[in-house]
């Protein structure tokens, strides 16, 4: 490989058995076709390359084959933050499919609901040596600056400012073949240099680093693939923070081996793959939870020398088979990750996850079904730094099941019916906390849906949801309840002529809480009783090609009660706690004018009555609303110049409307030229 | 040509037949004297905000997961957390939420909160959808394994949306860090919290 990279490209091509061929395979080849084509040319190679399609090496034609300058600037706002930037793209194509782009960007951020303001710049390149070489090899560098001010409500202003710069080095080389084996090398080299600074603490950062990897593949006989792959990485150099300066370093290694086959109607893979690293830095103190904890902490044991290693293993199964209308698939997996920390309070972590995802989906005649089986099991545990035993395993497990049934009923008429239930359990091994719980929840949905002759479309939905959540413990089971939520929706649309159309729908939402020890004295939740009805009216309205207007009209009842006694019979009685009423009057138009300008405007009204039932009943009217007209304007002047305007202006009212939320722009316009 | 005629009756028999008995949750014991925990009905975002509140002091789990959106729960962290723990708050969700709640409250912690300033005037509900703004929580964490206490106080953006019959949080838009009242120490926000429990 090394050799390889010595040689003059000149000397490469000579050797290349196909040079007539590889001539007029290159980018230089075709100068008459143009930039945009040599652009499009260098797309697709490196498209070819990424499918590891051989390209060869060439030094015909002109070193320089093309330059583009694209300068853009524009402005952005919305309700949160205006922001102004501009940015200069720079491709320079060369002989022999290499390049080299160029990004320089600037940016201003101003938040209108927060005292802060943000600039950043920023300068990326790449060069790549295209075809020039045997492998792909790219140079990529990034410098990015920023300063962000930010001042609290307590009027403390804090500067967080950021310099960081690196330079890295890559070459890959993708599916080369050496008899029965198929070989990816990737390797890569990268200097670091960050420089931060946040609430007046430095923390510098100055790494270098190496890595590789080599993947390879035998193709043990046709549909039958063995593969491995190994990859490592060091890196080296320094951290500093707050005043504290130490030396840094990091090593990494990740091994894996894998079966792929595919064999008649049926395909997958088992993988193991094992990954590692360990780590050495400077940190700031850090409690058993592993937060920062600083507070009345000296100052010379604020910033400790941290040593984090982490071992990683995973075991993949995967198989799936499609057999005419039948399919069936499965998903197995286990991972183990330990995570162990010298210093930090945190100490070492144990995780442990199984997987498993089953499904199989079939037709016959008209039906459609599908069943799923998803099942997670998993724990953690934790050795507190300086403990002689774990705390205990923290587990949990949960599983789903699922059926979907898809019938045509007749012609034009679907019906899917949905069945889903899902239990999901946290249990704490020693009881190290009062948190086990379970939540079960299942659901049940119907929906029919039919087209009558192209001009009237016809649903009703029919959802039940039942969620049971349950906490385990006694310190814990007060609020223990049962939701049962009933919903049904009728809707229909109906396609009047091609300029009229008509929606309608109508939704009802009910839901009964029982808080299953509200019967006790100690606990002070009583069951309830929540009902909602929303019915919506859309007209679209498209008068012209030009022209669409859309009125639509939310009408919300909702009232929630609370259960305040009961009959011997079983009758329950409920006391209203507040009823309300929404009523929502929206508008929009869009009107083309010209070719690339378009109007817009939209406005809403809402009026809410609210009746609160108390030791006092409380009538409550809110009016609110919101109106805002722009434009928008997209036009290519030349085939080089582009401009692209968004412009709004809102304005907004009513008593939850803050002054910033009340008169605003939201915009995104820029200009760019490209020559 | 039988099967194909009955399948739908067998399938729709077997489904109901079955249906509620797959699984079975393990039997809770009845409640212990003064362990309730009196959480609020959601019908207000005010007491949707409280109910964590009360979650946090008791570490009870089911009221976090309770009172968050049961459909699409979206966390955004400050700056400070985003660049401690670069990549860990990508598509922050209910789910990644439940586990950072559970994993908290297991990890053996006693804890006191205060969720919202004194100061802070809770906008009205209206509509179906309410922003908070500049809500400033304060959150004290003490480790029963080492007694090490740990303090995160900030201040977020906090949407509520109506779903279904209730109040549930959607968005928790953390914005900054705020100064510890008594010492003028900037203290990090939940974020870190979350970030310290998603990445070990």
């Amino acid at each position: 490989m090394l050799l390889l990279l010595l040689l003059p490209p000149g000397a490469l091509a000579q050797s290349d058995p196909n040079e007539r061929a590889a001539e007029t395979d290159t980018l230089a080849a075709e100068p008459a076709a143009g930039l945009g084509a040599a652009l499009s040319e260098a797309m697709n190679r490196s498209g070819q390359m990424q499918d590891g399609a051989e390209i060869r090496t060439s030094v015909a034609g002109p070193f320089f084959s093309g330059l583009k300058n694209t300068p853009k600037a524009g402005a952005k706002a919305n309700v949160r933050q205006n922001t102004y930037y501009g940015e200069l793209v720079t491709n320079v194509l060369m002989r022999s499919s290499s390049s080299f782009t160029n990004t320089a960007k600037w940016s201003y951020d101003q938040y209108r609901k927060q005292d802060k303001n943000v600039e950043r710049r920023s300068d990326n390149f790449n060069y790549s040596l295209g075809t020039l070489l045997p492998v792909i090899v790219r140079l990529d560098g990034q410098w990015n600056w920023s300063r962000d001010k930010t001042t609290n409500t307590a009027g403390f202003d804090n500067l967080f400012a950021q310099d960081n710069k690196s330079l890295r080095l890559g070459g890959t080389k993708i599916k080369a073949r050496t008899g029965a084996f198929t070989n990816s090398v990737h390797f890569g080299a990268s200097i670091d240099d960050n420089q931060t600074e946040n609430q007046g603490t430095a923390n510098d950062l100055t790494e270098g680093s190496i890595d590789g990897g080599l993947q390879t593949g035998w193709n043990i006989r046709p549909g039958l693939v063995l593969a491995g792959r190994i990859y490592g990485t060091r890196t080296s150099g320094n951290k500093t923070l707050g005043l504290q300066n130490s030396p840094s370093s990091s090593t990494g290694d990740t091994l894996g081996v894998g079966v792929y086959y595919k064999q008649g109607a049926a395909d997958g893979r088992a993988a193991v793959t094992r990954a590692n690293f360990q780590k050495k830095y400077l940190d700031f103190r850090k409690n058993s939870s592993g937060l920062i904890d600083t507070v009345g902490v000296a100052e010379d044991l604020k910033i400790v020398g941290e040593l984090e290693t982490r071992d990683a293993l995973k075991v993949e199964f995967e198989n799936n088979f499609h057999w005419n209308r039948l399919s069936f698939t499965s998903k197995l997996s286990r991972t183990s990750d330990d995570l162990d920390y010298a210093t930090s309070g945190l100490g070492l972590k144990e995780r442990l996850q199984d997987q498993m995802e089953l499904g199989t989906g079939f037709r016959v005649g008209a039906d459609s079904v599908f069943v799923g089986y998803d099942f997670l099991w998993k724990w953690d545990d934790q050795r507190l730094q300086g403990a002689t035993s774990n705390r205990g395993r923290q587990y949990n497990k949960s599983r789903d099941l699922e059926f979907n049934w898809l019938r045509t009923l007749f012609r034009d008429t679907r019906l899917h019916l949905r069945y889903h239930q899902g239990l999901s359990q946290d249990i704490a091994q020693f009881e190290h906390n009062q948190n086990d719980k379970d939540r079960l929840q299942s659901d049940f949905s119907a929906k029919v849906d039919r087209l009558w002759q192209g001009t009237f479309r016809t649903k009703m939905v029919y959802v039940y949801r039942q969620i049971q959540d349950l906490s385990i413990r006694d310190t814990r089971s007060s609020n223990n309840n049962i939701k049962d939520t009933y919903e049904i929706t009728p809707s229909y649309t109906w396609y009047v002529s091609k300029w009229l159309t008509w929606d309608q729908s109508y939704r009802v939402n009910i839901q009964f809480t029982d808080y299953i020890y509200s019967d006790l004295e100690s606990v002070s939740r009583e069951d309830n009783y929540n009902k909602r009805g929303n019915l919506t009216t859309k007209v679209t309205l498209r008068p012209t090609t030009r022209l669409e207007l859309i009125f639509r009209h939310d009408y919300n009842q909702k009232f929630n009660a609370t259960k305040s006694g009961s009959n011997p019979d079983g009758s329950v009685f409920y006391r209203r706690d507040l009823n309300q009423t929404i009523s929502k009057l929206d508008m929009g138009m869009v009107f083309k004018v010209i070719r690339g300008v378009v109007l817009e405007a939209a406005t809403y009204r809402t009026r809410d009555d609210r009746e609160t039932f108390g030791r006092v009943t409380a009538e409550t009217t809110d009016l609110s609303g919101e109106i805002w007209v722009g434009t928008r304007v997209d036009r290519t002047w030349n085939r080089t110049m582009t401009l692209s305007a968004l412009v709004k202006k809102y304005n907004a009212f009513g008593p939850s409307v803050t002054k910033t939320s009340a008169d605003y722009w939201e915009a995104d316009v820029w200009l760019s030229w490209e020559f | 040509m039988l099967l194909k005629r009955r399948f739908p009756l067998v399938w729709l028999v077997v489904l109901l037949s079955t249906a509620g008995c797959f699984f079975e949750p393990r039997e809770a014991a009845a409640p212990a004297t003064g362990t309730s925990v009196p959480y609020f009905d959601k019908i207000s975002s005010a007491n949707v905000w409280a109910n964590l509140e009360k979650s946090l002091a008791a570490t009870h789990a089911p009221g976090w997961e309770d009172n968050i959106s049961q459909n699409a729960f979206i966390y955004i962290p400050d700056t400070d957390a985003e660049t401690q723990f670069p990549g860990v708050f990508v598509g922050w969700d209910r789910a990644r939420e439940v586990a950072f709640i559970n994993n908290f409250y297991n990890s053996d912690v006693t804890i006191t909160a205060q969720m919202v300033d004194d100061d802070f005037v809770i906008p009205p509900d209206t509509g179906t959808e309410i922003e908070w703004e500049n809500v400033i929580y304060d959150v004290t964490v003490t480790s029963n394994a080492d007694n090490s206490v740990t303090r995160y106080r900030g201040s977020a953006i906090i949407t509520f949306r109506l779903e279904g019959n209730f109040w549930y949080i959607y968005q928790w838009r953390d914005q900054q860090g705020e100064s510890d009242p008594t010492t003028g120490q900037l203290l990090p926000t939940m974020g870190v919290l979350r970030g310290t429990f998603a990445s070990k």
